[in-house]
């Protein structure tokens, strides 16, 4: 009796303590089945000013995630000017996004110290680029990488035809000169309408029109100086250059609120709105030939080189290229394999085809099908202008320096400055610049 | 009889130690209650100060390793013109501080006299402050654009001379940002003040009413005396607003500019640590705008204890 009843309650207990394992197993094994799967996914945080629009950077994850399932990306999407600001504090405290974008040039190399050196091969995608020497130490893919580009960048002044024929002007003949411009600007502005969409606010001053004045003056030589810190700002050369600059506001090209303005979106909005003539912007990624066609309508939107101020300048027909942003593995990522993965593709023929086709941008990739491009005469201008490269003189300044050139340019604009002293500031701000001060 | 003695006797000596029973337990209450907000003081602001004060001792130029440089920031931070205009530039946006605080007095009183419109007036002077500076600051820099809405409104009631270029002057330009951030703050100022109206009796009001009193003098010689505190305390909100809550409109509005007009010691901190990547003097910059800052809210702090005390 005893023993049986012992027996049951064994059985009993065995019974209990099987349900118990069972449904613990259960317990434990039904969150574990999702988090196992969760654990096999990567997720990396990806900084970027979304360069191409929104539409593209939707396209260009998901064909990411679809090549690489278990990666998932998120992005931390800042506006382009006000990048920096975001950027500083991640890296002054080593902590943050995975990968992170920078502007080809002395931005990422100031910066080089939070970005991984890029494997060998992540830089055997680069070789499949037509450059990527903007994203290697000065210039030279022999030297430490510290990011791939994906696109090719630079700056073309656009121009509006229906504003130009309005104006009395022919839009197929847009000024080629600094005199022509000037002619061309008085016919506008007496239709009421601004010849020059300018604002000088933010780094636009440096990327977008330094450069465009800094080659009717410059030798590529002289921009490799300027890069290494051996150019001052004294050098008859650059206070050509700052004079150039100068004279577009003072002869009264530009939009009066130009200096308290941003270029993008202000700037750029006053242009899309068609009271403006010409706007003085880039290829690529953000108010391009695309973004101005579909505003203006493909017709009337125009692309030209900036207008020359010295017209047997060597660089004066040139045009200042630069491959466009960059993308890096931020040093302290703990997922870098994961992070190269995605520099890779950014650099990869997939993702060639997405700037091209959803974009309007152009690629660096060697192989893109031309027949791929969408048909805009701004676009077929733009291609043309390309053909002749030079160096980008806007992406060789120090932020010290980019700050500087806008504020100076802003209290030339209103008077308030010689350019003796805005001389004297931009050679203060290359003694402070610590990638080129000389100790 | 005897038990009772040996109570007697026993009693003196209870006595202390229940004291000091009762002193203990309130020393360790006030312990209790004092050391939590040492703690949060010492870590979240004694701390970062002095780590603040260390890094301003350093050269922490790029992303190079930071080497110790004694008081070489500070001497830089001396000889820069744009360090001292940004406080040039602090000095007159302070200069403002009475506007602050007298005008949303103003509005409270007639809003707290049931002045014609009081409830819409009342919610209406509240709405900016829910508005988020940065989307403030975008909005004016549309609204005060040489062709922007307040221009074409003043062309259109003849007043064009006044339509001027309202960001591109370096006075106009300073001047519209502080004014920008009133329209932005005042509101809570107004709240303020409401609620220290409602602590005032509505019957020396209106005794003062029947002994004749209009409204200025009802404000100069009733309200105010009686708001001391209030006006001290809204004060001290106002000075720490134009001095160190400035950075969300310079940003979104000018920029700083043109040139450094508009740029206040908070934004050049923050511009020369995280633009330049110059930690060290963005450090020593915090450093000689939290003294500023510092004094004058002594200051004025001063003034309101002294009131309170007073009072």
């Amino acid at each position: 009796m005893n023993s049986s009843s012992s027996r049951k309650g064994g059985i009993g207990r065995h019974l209990a303590a099987t349900a118990f394992s069972l449904l613990g197993a259960a317990a434990l094994v039904a969150p574990l089945a999702p988090a196992a799967h969760a654990a096999d996914v990567t997720t990396i945080k990806v900084l970027n000013w979304e360069p191409g629009g929104a539409e593209y950077w939707k396209q260009l994850v998901a064909a990411f995630e679809k090549a690489n399932p278990d990666v998932k990306v998120e992005l931390e999407t800042v506006p382009f000017d006000r990048y920096p600001e975001v950027q500083g504090p991640y890296i002054a405290t080593k902590s943050g996004p995975d990968v992170m974008e920078n502007n080809a040039g002395l931005e990422l190399y100031d910066r080089r110290s939070a970005y991984a050196e890029l494997p060998a091969d992540v830089l055997e995608a680069g070789k499949e680029l037509i450059t990527y020497s903007g994203g290697c130490l000065n210039f030279d893919t022999s030297k430490s990488c510290y990011g791939l580009p994906f696109g090719y960048q630079g700056n073309v002044m656009y121009y509006n035809k229906k504003v130009l024929a309005e104006a009395g002007l022919d839009p197929a003949n847009p000024p080629k000169t600094w005199d022509e411009m000037d002619a061309a600007c008085a016919k506008i502005k007496a239709i009421g309408k601004t010849c020059l969409a300018l604002g000088l606010s933010g780094i636009f001053p440096a990327y977008w029109d330094f450069p465009e004045v800094a080659r009717n003056y410059l030798t590529e030589d002289d921009m490799r100086a300027m890069l290494t810190g051996d150019m001052p700002w004294t050098d008859p050369k650059m206070i050509n250059i700052l004079k150039g600059l100068a004279s577009i506001t003072q002869k009264g090209w530009a939009n009066a609120s130009a200096p308290s303005i941003t270029m993008l979106p202000d700037g750029a909005d006053l242009f899309q709105s068609g009271n403006a003539a010409f706007a003085g912007t880039i290829i690529s990624d953000a108010v391009n030939w695309a973004a101005f066609d579909k505003a203006l309508g493909a017709e009337n939107v125009g692309a030209m080189r900036w207008p020359t101020l010295v017209a047997d300048a060597p660089l004066a027909g040139s045009f200042s290229g630069i491959e466009s942003s960059v993308f890096g593995v931020s040093s302290w990522s703990d997922k870098k394999d994961a992070a190269f993965r995605f520099v890779k593709f950014m650099a990869g023929p997939e993702n060639a085809e997405l700037l091209t086709k959803v974009a309007g941008g152009i690629s660096l990739y060697k192989n893109v099908d031309p027949s791929a491009l969408p048909k805009s005469p701004a676009l077929s201008q733009i291609l043309e202008i390309i053909k002749k490269p030079t160096l980008h003189a806007g992406v060789i300044l120090s932020g010290q320096e980019a700050d500087a050139l806008a504020r100076g340019w802003q209290e030339v604009t209103l008077g308030q400055l010689s350019i003796e002293d805005w001389t004297a500031r931009m050679q203060k701000a290359l003694e402070q610049s610590p990638s080129k001060r000389k100790k | 009889m005897a038990a009772a003695q040996q109570l007697d006797q026993a009693r003196p000596r209870a006595r202390p130690q229940t004291e000091r029973r009762m002193k203990r337990r309130e020393l360790w209450l006030a312990l209790a209650f004092i050391v939590p907000g040492i703690a949060l003081a010492v870590l979240f602001k004694l701390v970062p100060l002095i780590r603040g004060f260390h890094l301003s001792l350093l050269e922490t130029q790029g992303f190079e390793e930071p080497s110790f440089a004694g008081l070489e920031n500070y001497r830089t931070m001396l000889d820069d013109p744009v360090f001292i205009g940004s406080f040039r530039n602090a000095a007159v946006a302070f200069a403002t501080l009475p506007i602050w605080v007298l005008l949303p007095l103003v509005l409270a009183v007639l809003i707290f006299q049931r002045s014609p419109g009081w409830k819409f007036f009342r919610a209406t002077f509240f709405l900016p402050y829910m508005i988020a500076p940065i989307v403030v600051g975008i909005m004016f820099r549309q609204i005060l654009a040489p062709d922007g809405p307040l221009n074409a409104l003043l062309r259109a009631v003849g007043l064009a001379p006044l339509a001027i270029a309202w960001l591109n002057g370096p006075n106009s330009a300073l001047l519209s940002l502080t004014a920008v951030a009133l329209w932005s703050f005042f509101g809570l100022g107004v709240l303020t003040y409401l609620s220290g109206l409602a602590t005032i009796s509505e019957d020396i009001i209106e005794a003062a009413r029947l002994d004749g009193a209009g409204f200025w003098s009802l404000l100069l010689r009733i309200v105010m005396p009686l708001l001391k505190p209030v006006i001290g305390y809204w004060t001290v909100l106002c000075t720490s607003g134009i001095l160190i809550w400035m950075f969300p409109l310079i940003y979104a509005l000018t920029k700083g500019g043109p040139g450094n007009a508009t740029t206040l010691p908070e934004y050049l901190v923050f511009t020369t640590t995280f633009q330049f990547m110059n930690r060290g003097l963005g450090a020593a910059i915090g450093m000689a705008l939290f003294v500023f800052v510092a004094i004058v809210s002594a200051f004025v702090v001063r003034r309101m204890y002294a009131e309170g005390k007073a009072s």
